[in-house]
């Protein structure tokens, strides 16, 4: 009987899955590819936007903090006063508007200060060498507490009583309220960092004598002089400073009895003495920069867009494109100011100019012209160092070239731009630079991820929603130290997190898992570490369709050559 | 972790799945297969008190072969024409028996439109309790794309070729949704795999129905429809976004649901990425004469079927595939 039976028939009954159709796989199979937020890319203090709205999406709003300190020890402060690129790179910009980081930022700050959080991840003792670190701003205070996280004994030397550098004497107050940022100063100094105020490196405290003291030293005395400035030659008798201006303001309140004033420059000092000025009365108060408004395309100005749509509103008249040509003057009073237009231009020896264009000129009249053009470093004390240079020369990690255990950041630096969150940046990377060299360990380049652009992102997928505004203030209560920007809503931090697009990034949608047509994604009941994603692939059946990669809609999963997908 | 190791790891988490899975992987469907997607979300939302019974055609094929099976729900394979004459003796045989387990069939356009359609009629019409799955790839694939009379106009099938004479198909797609729902039917409905909340949605509504339901799915053919396998979903999508692909609800003759679609789309949008649509593009005036009839078909079945939304709405073609980050939180006690 059985001989008369087709070959087949003696078969066993089985399931497909003895078939691995992984087999018929062609060149490239899915992979998990975490790929860099823009948000990310673009944080110059080095945050990651994208993790810590994660846990603010489940309304952990500690957690989020904890992610973000790991980076940043001031988000109160910068979510206040950075320019934020972030949300100018942000990819969600270009599919209906971006995320409000900084805001949310802010939130998460003034929520750890409400709540007195502590930061977490600080060494109960100091195991590792002891470090100086001159300079209380932004930069010394971000490198101060990452020293302290790696188990470091520091000590900051800084001229001024209290904490903040520029932070605290140049931004006035109705941006940036003095007791969040002295509360965020105060906490970083609690974690165990000696503060020694009042002490000026050069004629305090000797450079030598530091270096000598401490296994390392970070130098970020931040920018104090003021840039030489003229007018075709002329200078004004009775020459009043822009950043002084404010100085005075900011510690008694008055400006000198003024009508009519002309401020110069392009960066946040100038738009804050143009509206200090305005505060204080003066009737006429005109900004004249070389560059254009923030928001143009071309030759933007340094200033935070936000700050000069608000001087605007306040009354401050913008004079974009412009240069100050001559100053008119009877004696040596200044009556007025000629104006001429001015655009950047490549000249034949093909590098940048800005010209003017006679017969476009104007006159403003005015009783004083302000500069208020930035500054550079203050010699005194590092002249050994500088060389005749206005700032300190570095690398990405702040070491000085030719000078081994010295390190540099902030506004002193080498092609600084004068904002906080860059000096934050500097700071957490000189600390960790300090900390590889000073344990002989060799300094590990800091992780590379792709970059995700939204033509990688499968945008489908997502619902348009609208961005969370924080309330300002109205022009006509502007006044005193009342902080015109506010605070989010617990609400609306809570949904703002989840507007984040995730990009490059598992948002756990389940689409890989759905759209399938082989069962070959698999889920798990948790994340994996690692990953982020509770999703894995079963290569023994994945016939490399691509379906997963096309409908991920953050561009996690790609198609990927087979070699790779081992390493 | 070594292979082996991996692999018995994998077979452990697969067992922990939160979903039924009625059809295994190792099935032998092409890359980016449409059908076997669709074949194992009606399952997901049916299974497991289901049998099933599945007409001649891709599915059966790529599903059982020899001695292999990757269905682990019991499933009975019919002849191309009577599918739905074995489902309707199931479900009697049940009755009689009275056992609950709800019957489906399965079977392809060919065993639906064409071949079969003389067997489901008489199903229907007989009132037998059955869930009758058509998957809609438009065309005879198994066999190597021939039309059936469920192959759009224009498209290009190895029987309905384009060339100089013709540009694919003549004849129009037959609308098969009226004829069932002429039956005097409880439930008919349209879904697609580009749409998988929806689709389950439909099954479940199908399966709670007393009585004959159908339910067709829009399922793309990478190999027929000539596009890349990645792209199956997508342009599954584009079909219903340019409304030549009315996700529509039919009980007793009455529309009852659309889903509305937030942007209409050209045709030309779901045409460019397919293989069979390729001749429309030609500089040639019949091409461009049969790229404006599809047009004027998309039209029609939007104003016919009304699936133009006056405003964004929750269940539209947006909507019903969109996702996000987490889940809008409830703000904690304390938060300021």
């Amino acid at each position: 009987m059985a001989e008369r039976m087709t070959r087949g028939g003696f078969a066993q009954p089985g399931s497909a899955m003895a078939f691995k159709t992984g087999s018929w796989r062609d060149l490239v199979a899915p992979r998990h590819l975490h790929g860099l937020a823009p948000c990310a890319g673009a944080c110059p203090a080095g945050e990651d936007a994208q993790a810590y709205l994660a846990p603010l999406t489940n309304g952990d709003v500690k957690s989020a903090w904890e992610i973000l300190v790991t980076a940043n020890p001031l988000p109160a402060t910068t979510g206040r006063i950075c320019h934020h690129p972030c949300e100018t790179a942000c990819n969600r910009g270009q599919f209906d508007e971006a995320l409000a980081i900084h805001a949310v930022e802010r939130y998460l700050g003034d929520a750890a200060l409400h709540n007195q959080w502590a930061y977490p991840g600080i060494p109960q003792t100091t195991t590792e060498p002891a470090v100086a670190v001159v300079g209380g701003g932004p930069a010394g205070l971000a490198c101060a507490y990452h020293l302290r996280r790696l188990g470091h004994a520091v000590t900051i030397f800084d001229a001024l009583v209290e904490p903040g550098g520029t932070v605290a004497t140049s931004i006035p107050p109705y941006r940036m309220p003095k007791e969040i940022l002295q509360a965020e100063a105060r906490r970083i100094l609690e974690t165990g960092i000696t503060w020694q105020g009042h002490t000026r490196v050069g004629s305090d405290v000797d450079l030598d004598e530091l270096r000598r003291e401490f296994a390392a030293v970070f130098l970020a005395p931040g920018s104090q002089r003021t840039k030489p400035w003229d007018v075709a030659g002329v200078v004004p008798a009775q020459l009043h400073d822009g950043l002084a201006l404010l100085h005075t303001w900011m510690e008694v309140g008055s400006m000198p009895p003024w009508h009519k004033i002309a401020v110069v420059g392009g960066g946040n000092t100038s738009v804050d003495v143009a509206r200090a000025l305005k505060r204080c009365g003066v009737e006429e108060v005109h900004l004249v920069t070389h560059n254009g408004l923030p928001w143009d395309a071309e030759d933007p100005m340094r200033a935070i867009a936000r700050e000069v749509r608000q001087a605007m509103e306040e009354g401050v008249v913008i004079h974009a494109n412009c240069g100050a040509e001559r100053l008119l003057l009877r004696g040596n009073r200044i009556i007025g100011v000629v104006l001429v237009a001015m655009k950047k231009m490549r000249g034949a020896d093909g590098k940048w100019h800005r010209h003017g264009f006679p017969g476009t000129e104007q006159v403003l009249m005015v009783d004083e012209v302000i500069p208020a053009i930035g500054q550079t470093v203050d010699p005194s004390g590092f002249e050994s160092l500088l060389q005749g240079l206005d700032y300190f020369d570095v690398d990405h990690h702040g070491r000085m070239t030719h000078h081994q255990g010295l390190y540099a950041g902030g506004d002193a630096r080498s092609g600084s731009s004068g904002m906080a969150s860059p000096a934050i940046g500097d700071g957490r990377r000189a600390a960790a630079a300090i900390h590889a060299a000073l344990c002989n360990n060799p300094l590990l380049p800091e992780k590379q991820r792709p970059l995700v652009p939204i033509t990688e992102m499968h945008l489908q997928y997502f619902e348009t929603a609208p961005r969370a505004e924080p309330s300002i203030l109205p022009v006509a209560q502007r006044q005193g130290e009342a902080e015109i920007e506010q605070s989010l809503t617990a609400r609306q931090a809570l949904d703002e997190a989840v507007r984040c697009l995730s990009c490059g990034n598992c948002m756990i949608c389940d689409n890989c898992w759905t759209f399938c047509p082989d069962q070959a994604v698999l889920k798990l009941n948790h994340t994996i570490q690692g990953d982020g994603s509770p999703y894995v692939f079963d290569m023994a059946f994945c016939k490399g369709c691509g379906i997963c990669a096309n409908e991920c809609p953050t561009a996690f999963i790609r198609m990927a050559p087979e070699q790779d997908e081992q390493g | 972790m070594n292979n082996t190791a991996a692999l018995r790891d994998m077979s452990s988490i697969r067992q922990q799945q939160s979903r039924f899975e009625g059809l295994t992987p190792g099935h032998r469907a092409c890359q980016g297969c449409g059908q076997a997607l669709a074949a194992r979300l009606v399952l997901e939302s049916s299974g497991p008190d289901v049998v099933v019974a599945n007409a001649t055609g891709c599915l059966e094929v790529f599903t059982t072969a020899w001695p292999q099976s990757a269905w682990t729900i019991p499933w009975m394979h019919s002849v191309f024409s009577n599918t739905a004459a074995l489902a309707a003796g199931m479900e009697a045989a049940f009755k009689a028996r009275d056992i609950s387990t709800k019957v489906l069939a399965f079977a392809g356009d060919g065993g639906t439109f064409d071949i079969g359609f003389q067997a489901l009629s008489g199903m229907i019409e007989r009132g037998h309790n059955v869930l009758f799955v058509c998957y809609d790839n438009e065309a005879y694939m198994n066999t190597g794309v021939q039309r059936s009379s469920s192959t759009p106009v224009a498209a290009a099938t190895t029987t309905s070729p384009a060339g100089i004479a013709r540009t694919g198909k003549r004849h129009l797609k037959k609308d098969i949704v009226a004829i069932i729902a002429a039956h005097c039917m409880p439930y008919a409905a349209t879904a697609s795999v580009a749409y998988p909340n929806d689709l389950k949605d439909k099954v479940r509504r199908g399966i709670q129905t007393p009585g004959p339901a159908f339910l067709m799915i829009h399922s793309p053919c990478p190999l027929g429809w000539m596009h890349d396998s990645a792209k199956g979903i997508e342009v599954a999508r584009l079909g219903v976004e340019t409304g030549l692909v009315p996700l529509i609800e039919m009980e007793y003759g009455q529309q009852t649901s659309a889903m509305p679609l937030r942007r209409v789309r050209p045709v030309v949008d779901y045409l460019k990425p397919q293989g069979r649509f390729r001749h429309l593009f030609a500089d040639d005036p019949m091409a461009r004469q049969e790229l404006a009839h599809l047009q004027a078909l998309a039209d029609h079945n939007i104003a016919h079927y009304g699936l133009q939304e006056s405003q964004p709405e929750s269940g539209d073609s947006h909507a019903a595939a969109s996702v996000r980050r987490g889940t809008v939180a409830v703000v904690p006690p304390g938060a300021v």
